[in-house]
């Protein structure tokens, strides 16, 4: 390979080779360091206009740093609004989804990795194909079954329609594929081990990588949705954290002042979550789509 | 390779020494004799409770309701397929589609692309900060639509915006009118769209172009390929079932978009950022047209259908897998 390496550049010398190879690195950096400023700086916008006041925050000339810088918003923010009530419900709102969709997801993937069974494969493809079911297909009657059914509090609402996605059920089933041996599954169960104690005892943590991914999904997805619960929830004591500062968007006339300290406050949980999982998820997300 | 179950019934019998006295009843037996076999039924069962009921059983009510104008109040009035005619014959309908074909298009020709470049960028050999890159350019996946699009509002309002006000200051004009002209409009949520989606489809290629093996490029290089043959002659044809695997989720879901239009523009000015998936939420929560929002839905759902078993023929996904 030196010798291809030699014929292909043969007419440079070693010097001007090295030269080419730095200015292509300073290139390459400049481009992604570039790209991160367009990814970053808007975020970083927000949260520097959070600490503006409202007069401050669309003032000409814009200004990168807040001066003077103030807590007014996030006083405002807190003192005049229900946040903690939004909070609070989205964050139960979403681990319930997340522990559940997880466990199910895991459960259902298991069973489709390491089992044989009647119709497996047609029950796989059912379940595969209904990712191709567009949410907006079944929103309307969903809503007009469970508002028949008296069931649009945000507990029930936003949480059991969605909780055993098959997204989840598919990763797991991948994950659970090429990480859990089947001489491990037969040992446990040659000392005794029921089937859901062979889950329980084995599988599941085989599969915690997995569930990290899985679960980090569940926990953003559910947290940070808008749709469904703006179409759910009708009373303003069950708003979740992004209904809330969309009511409050609409309540001030879209001014910016406290909605931009909300959405600071409302980004931090989805980002810590997001950082402390952050290899499990972008490796359990690809596993699927790269499986050899 | 898997041993048959019977000959582990007596071990299984002479172990639990804490298990109760009444283990051995017939009930209890029977259930250890059949449990590995009924077992992969029971773990997948939730799964499909809920599959029937919140989404068989919706698309069921969704085709039912399609045939009738119902208000939400007393019975569904059935109406045979009116509202599918007259959802051919609606304006809006149309300009929701071709809307929705626009951001389609733009995903698949301009944000795919977009990625597989960064993608390529970040899989440079001995590449530093690799995760920090990766990690920022995920980032807005992660964030709440409703916070994205308040970030937008900042960058792009037509009086105040950032961007105008740096247009106004570096090229002495700023009066762009992002959120309020037809054509801009579009732009804008198309840019949108671009920011929020790319960094996540980059690392499904960057998984991809991690595993192409290093030989063929070796082998290409002793070959004299320059980089373009390289990646078209390597990279490319390695990188055929990630690509398909992310066109099919991105075809499928940019036909539904919703999200980026509506809490942007609200679909405005007028019509012209109005997608399909709008058109639904706007005919049966706004105008409480419920019967009319279903037909466009049951017609969502044949396109979203075809396009995904084409786009899987097309390009072959499953067909290497099991």
């Amino acid at each position: 390979m030196t010798t291809g390496e030699f014929e292909s550049t043969a007419r440079l010398t070693p010097g001007a080779r090295r030269g080419r190879r730095r200015v292509s690195r300073a290139l390459l950096y400049t481009f992604l360091i570039a790209l991160l400023l367009v990814f970053a700086l808007p975020l970083l916008w927000a949260l520097s206009s959070s600490f503006k006041s409202r007069g401050d925050i669309f003032g000409y000339p814009p200004k990168l740093l807040p001066s003077p810088a103030t807590l007014d918003n996030y006083r405002g923010l807190l003192d005049e609004n229900p946040f903690w009530s939004w909070l609070l419900i989205s964050t139960v709102v979403a681990v319930i989804s997340t522990v559940a969709a997880v466990l199910l997801c895991a459960l259902a993937g298991f069973a489709f990795a390491k089992y044989r069974f009647r119709g497996k494969n047609v029950l796989f493809n059912v379940m595969f194909s209904s990712l191709a079911v567009p949410f907006a297909v079944i929103v309307v009657p969903l809503f007009v079954m469970l508002a028949k059914a008296h069931l649009t509090t945000p507990y029930f609402a936003l949480v059991v329609p969605w909780v055993a996605p098959a997204f989840g059920i598919f990763m797991m089933r991948q994950f659970a594929e090429q990480s859990i041996p089947d001489a491990l599954l037969d040992a446990a169960r040659v000392d005794g081990c029921t089937e859901f104690g062979l889950f329980r005892r084995v599988v599941l943590p085989l599969l915690r990588p997995a569930l990290g991914a899985l679960g980090v999904w569940s926990f953003l997805n559910s947290f940070n949705s808008l749709i469904w619960p703006l179409i759910v929830v009708s009373d303003p004591g069950d708003y979740t954290l992004p209904l809330g500062i969309q009511a409050l968007f609409g309540a001030t006339n879209r001014q910016y002042d406290l909605v931009l300290a909300g959405s600071v406050l409302a980004a931090v949980p989805s980002l810590l979550v997001f950082f402390l999982l952050r290899k499990q998820l972008l490796e359990g997300l690809t596993a699927g789509a790269v499986k050899s | 390779m898997t041993a048959p179950p019977p000959t582990r019934a007596p071990v299984r019998a002479s172990l639990p020494a804490h298990a109760p006295a009444k283990a051995a009843s017939p009930r209890t037996s029977w259930w250890m004799r059949r449990q590995r076999a009924v077992a992969p039924y029971l773990f997948i069962s939730p799964f499909y409770l809920l599959y029937g009921l919140f989404l068989l059983v919706p698309i069921l009510v969704g085709l039912y309701l399609s045939c009738t104008e119902w208000a939400g109040l007393g019975t569904p009035k059935w109406v045979g397929l009116r509202n599918y005619q007259d959802l051919l014959g609606d304006h809006s309908f149309w300009t929701a589609v071709s809307n929705t074909g626009l951001y389609v298009v733009f995903t698949m020709a301009v944000v795919m692309p977009a990625a597989l470049l960064i993608a390529q960028a970040l899989n440079a050999r001995g590449l530093r900060g690799r995760d920090l890159f990766r990690l920022a350019y995920f980032m807005p996946v992660v964030i709440s639509p409703i916070v994205i699009t308040l970030v937008f509002g900042l960058f792009f309002d037509n009086e105040f915006g950032l961007l105008n006000a740096v247009g106004h200051a570096v090229f002495g004009f700023g009066g762009i009118d992002w959120l309020g002209s037809p054509g801009w409009a579009r732009v804008t949520v198309v840019i949108l769209v671009l920011w929020r989606w790319t960094g996540y489809l980059t690392i499904f290629f960057l998984a991809g172009l991690q595993n192409v093996p290093k030989e063929l490029y070796e082998a290409a290089d002793i070959d004299g390929a320059g980089p373009i043959s390289r990646f078209r002659n390597v990279t490319l044809p390695c990188l055929r079932p990630v690509t398909a695997f992310v066109a099919v989720t991105v075809l499928v879901s940019s036909v539904q978009i919703f999200e980026e239009p509506y809490l942007l523009t609200q679909g405005g000015p007028g019509e012209s950022t109005l997608s399909v998936a709008q058109f639904i939420f706007r005919a049966g929560f706004q105008r409480q047209q419920l019967g009319y929002a279903a037909a466009a839905g049951v017609l969502l759902f044949v396109a979203v259908f075809a396009l995904g078993q084409l786009a899987m023929r097309v390009l072959g996904v499953g067909r290497d897998d099991r």
